[in-house]
């Protein structure tokens, strides 16, 4: 279960270096009730998801990976 | 003389190499604990550390395991559990109560009637625990370090090091950890010279660290190791993990097991032959280890009388002539009160008693391995004893040396330990058999669920002594099957202060400005805010507060995030993340910035400043800066924009000059244009004063005239030094957060997370004009969009209050009902009347004007309290 997270300037860093910033999420959603779900739900998949972590202790830019949330296993 | 230490009111001899517990058991003291719930006697049993009886409060100090713990000149020592003495304990009546207090006690009585139960269970919290918490005592304030390797090797026995030797051969780094020193707990012997020549050996390799005296808290995911230490607690960050925490012998179950003078068969020995103290006079020995052969030996030599070895047929001719034996026999039962008085033992021949003061117990290992059955998941390998109770040293070494190969070591199963109809299970949390089989039949059938309900295995020792015996109970029950594994072991695995797991919690590093020591010199009180250290006032908040409406002041603002964003789409970005209009906005000229989430709530405010070709330079908050810096980039990145981000906090200083006198005090001290005309409000520009370059930013969150001077954080001192020198003349002093306090109120600014709540959206706040709702897009537009229809029904409000103000935070009350709370409040000077700022809902539309915020009178209105046309702030 360790975490380190591949960053692409920085290479692979402990996941404590990171912010989490939540599932990938869609841009935008110009219908006012697809944009309440695209702010406010998740799909909390257990499985591999679309991520976004920041590199708080590192380069900080933004990366988004894929990641395992039942084994952690990370992914580009 | 001998050195003595105390034990309730006793001198107590020392001698070299003591234990407070032998020590103890010297000088006669047999009962050192009463049990957490029936109150039994308990006594001396593993002498290693692995089993509750010892616990001890030691200087004030509760559950120190005394058997393991050096007896030091001078200490305190005392038993604490039992009414009014461990010694003579009245609540041991609840042991011949047994009935009365049955397993699954707590969730059973006291349900109806529900009165009952706060008067119940004070008198069971008095009646029931293992120790009571010092009420004065400073913890110790350890640091916390971590460390990374390629493995972490837990136990320096011989499995452990000849584990950390390959691992660190094969190129690895290794950190071994041991709760005491290798081969410390060893007597004389081919063994000891093994252990110290494999730990002699290690400490020798390079890439190599050994941590004696340093014991695992637990493996969680990471893995993560937290190891205490006496100076610091190591948060150890291996690739992998190996245990190799030994075995200890185990713990059998049998009626009156629990007495004092029953010991397992290496404590019996610790004391005989490490400590010269004998465990008893006359003993009855059970034997079926090899080891256990050699405690007989010991036990004999230092003067014991061995009233009868019970032992197994086949090692029956390895016990010594003249020693009387009963082959394949085994301890029934012990009858004893204070001490034991007699044992019986049984063998196919028939049963037989004997009179003896103690009963040495060496049947088999059980594996010491909470950390394993911790650790599921985890790249977590066991070795030696841990896994292979029992093996010998060669087979320990190679257990070692699979492990750190990465070739798993499959446990060797220990065999059910045979169940009796008497006895305690569980040492830690005082649980019989008789428990178990009433859970049992109340249909309670799985060793984690009778874990649940009779608490056995929860204890300190996480079930070292007794999660096989649990386990073994259920499959001779159960048969077979997932229902009788072993239960899970929680960190922590050994017995640790409070103090010790919240090591470096008290490491916080506070950020501080290049004015920090200046600050100090002129006897501000320095405080946390966020994460920051800044002044809240300098002597008198009073007077800085005049100083600002009056005359003239400095504040030092360099907490502001301050950021550079530029690149051929910064115009781009700025539109589209935030609310207010930023395409058009012409260098020079600046804009209040509210930043809104994708819910359209406030996140943060600050100001947006037009620089020459596209570039802008922003300002969030003190607390929002790092918040700021990553939404920016967020976005940049998402939207795949060519836009170059620069954190600027901690690079720019910021002084705030604020006053009537502002302008005179900065012309005295620059030859730029920074009259009314050339740098009105809510402009910028760049100028010198006294020689530093600064970005003077008109803007006033003090509601004066104002210039915000952004430089470099390397000039900060000179620049502050010559404000105020030359300030003299203008009867200039600094302000702190305390007159800011009240400075702001008067003007009706909010601080954003202390006035407003996480789901203001800027109508509720009053800031509808910060947002250009008829650009395309902005984050957060279309939710403003979906909530517009949503009519308002909580406003951010100003309050005027009859007397003095109330307590921050108290409710508003319309009548009877709680219809808002005060957020700030304080005296106004310039309004001679307490006032503040709030916020109130009204479910129905009408906001009531007429309050009452505690017992004071209060007058909702809307602010600004002072100067509403803004007239002395565009001054």
């Amino acid at each position: 279960m360790a975490l380190r997270i591949p960053c692409p300037h920085c290479g692979l860093r402990e996941y404590t270096e990171f912010t989490f910033g939540g599932e990938l999420r869609d841009l935008e959603s110009p219908d006012p009730e697809q944009d309440f779900v695209r702010v406010y739900l998740r799909e909390n998949d257990a499985g591999p998801q679309r991520e976004r972590w920041f590199h708080t202790f590192g380069c900080r830019r933004w990366l988004t990976l894929t990641r395992d949330t039942v084994t952690n296993e990370v992914t580009p | 003389m001998s050195p003595t230490f105390e034990f309730e009111g006793r001198q107590i001899p020392i001698e070299p190499g003591d234990t407070i517990a032998s020590a103890l058991h010297r000088a006669g003291v047999r009962t050192f604990n009463r049990s957490i719930k029936h109150h039994r006697r308990r006594g001396l049993y593993c002498v290693t550390g692995d089993c509750p009886n010892c616990s001890l409060n030691v200087d004030g100090e509760p559950g120190v395991r005394s058997c393991v713990t050096p007896a030091v000149e001078g200490v305190r020592v005392k038993r604490e559990t039992g009414f009014p003495s461990a010694e003579r304990d009245l609540l041991s009546a609840t042991d011949r109560a047994h009935p009365l207090m049955p397993v699954g006690f707590y969730s059973k009585m006291f349900i109806k009637p529900s009165f009952a139960w706060p008067v119940a269970e004070k008198v069971i919290s008095r009646a029931t625990g293992v120790g009571r918490l010092p009420e004065h005592r400073v913890p110790r304030r350890k640091p916390a370090r971590h460390l990374h390797c390629d493995l972490l090797v837990v136990g320096g026995g011989v499995a452990g090091l000849s584990a950390a030797i390959a691992a660190a051969q094969g190129g690895e780094r290794v950190i071994l950890c041991d709760e005491g020193a290798p081969g410390e707990k060893l007597p004389p012997g081919p063994t000891l010279e093994r252990v110290r020549a494999l730990a002699d050996e290690l400490r020798a390799m390079p890439g190599a660290q050994v941590f004696e005296r340093h014991t695992a808290v637990g493996i969680y995911e990471g893995p993560l190791v937290p190891v205490v230490g006496e100076e610091a607690l190591l948060r150890i960050h291996p690739e992998r993990v190996i245990v190799a925490t030994g075995a200890v012998e185990a713990h059998s179950v049998f009626r009156g097991n629990d007495v004092p003078g029953v010991f397992l068969g290496r404590g019996a020995a610790r004391l005989a032959g490490r400590h010269r103290v004998l465990p008893g006079m006359r003993a009855v020995v059970a034997a079926s280890t090899p080891e256990g052969l050699e405690h007989l030996e010991t036990l004999r030599s230092a003067g014991v009388e061995i009233a009868v070895v019970a032992i197994p047929d086949d090692m029956a001719d390895r016990v010594p002539s003249g020693v009387p034996v009963v082959r394949g026999g085994r301890v029934a039962a012990v009858e004893g009160g204070k001490t034991v008085r007699a044992a019986t033992v049984t063998s196919p021949t028939g049963t037989e008693r004997f009179e003896c003061d103690t009963v040495v117990l060496s049947l088999e290992l059980t594996p010491r391995d909470a950390l394993l059955r911790m650790g599921y998941g985890l790249p977590v390998s066991g070795a030696g004893d841990s896994v292979w109770p029992g093996c010998t040293l060669d087979e320990a070494a190679e257990s070692g040396r699979l492990a750190a190969a990465g070739t798993p070591v499959e446990p060797r199963a220990a065999e059910g330990i045979a169940v009796a109809r008497h006895g305690y299970v569980c040492l830690c949390e005082d649980v019989s058999i008789g428990d178990l089989e009433q859970a049992w039949d109340e249909g309670w059938r799985s060793s984690e669920i009778l874990k649940r309900y009779t608490t056995a295995t929860m204890g300190p020792c996480q079930g070292a002594m007794c999660s096989r015996i649990l386990a073994s109970f259920v499959t001779a029950k159960a048969g077979p099957g997932p229902a009788g594994t072993r239960t899970t072991a929680r960190p922590p695995a050994r017995t640790h202060r409070l103090e010790d797991l919240a090591a470096g919690i008290h490491e916080v590093i506070d950020k501080r400005t290049a004015l920090h020591d200046r600050h100090i010199e002129m006897g501000a009180r320095m405080d946390w805010s966020g994460s920051w250290k800044r002044p809240f006032h300098y002597g008198d908040a009073a007077e800085e507060y005049r100083a600002v409406r009056e005359r003239v002041s400095v504040m030092d603002v360099g907490t502001l995030g301050k950021f550079l964003v530029a690149g051929r789409d910064a115009t781009t970005l700025l539109d589209r993340v935030f609310p207010c209009r930023v395409e058009g906005l012409e260098p020079g000229r600046s804009r209040y910035l509210v930043a809104l989430d994708e819910a359209g709530y406030v996140m943060d405010d600050g100001m947006i400043c037009a620089l020459e070709g596209s570039r802008y330079y922003l300002t969030s908050t003190s607390g929002g800066a790092d918040r700021m810096e990553m939404w920016l980039r967020n976005w940049t990145d998402r939207w795949d924009l060519h836009v170059h981000v620069v954190n600027q906090t901690t690079m720019l200083g910021a002084i705030n000059v604020a006053g009537p006198r502002a302008r005179d005090l900065l012309s005295a001290l620059s030859d730029d244009a920074i009259d009314r005309e050339t740098l009105p409000h809510m402009t910028h520009a760049e100028i010198t004063v006294a020689g530093v370059p600064c970005r003077a930013i008109r803007v006033g969150f003090v509601g004066e005239l104002s210039y915000e001077l952004h430089h470099p954080r390397s000039r900060s001192v000179e620049l502050w030094d010559a404000l105020l020198t030359t300030g003299v003349a203008f009867d200039i002093r600094p302000h702190g957060l305390d007159a800011l306090e009240i400075l702001r109120m008067e003007k009706g600014h909010f601080y954003l997370g202390q006035d407003t709540l996480p789901d203001d959206h800027p109508a509720k706040l009053g800031l509808g004009w910060a947002v250009a709702m008829d650009k395309p897009t902005f984050v957060g537009k279309v939710a403003l969009e979906r909530m517009a229809d949503i009519p308002i029904e909580r406003r951010f409000i100003g309050l005027m209050f009859e007397g003095a103000a109330p307590t921050r935070g108290v409710p508003l009350y319309d009548g009877d009902h709680i219809v808002g709370r005060v957020t700030s409040c304080g005296w106004s000077g310039a309004l001679s009347r307490a006032i503040g700022l709030g916020w109130m809902r009204a479910p129905d539309g009408v906001f009531a004007t007429d309050l009452r915020a505690g017992e004071t009178r209060a007058t909702v209105t809307t602010p600004p309290f002072y100067d509403p046309e803004g007239a002395r702030l565009r001054a």
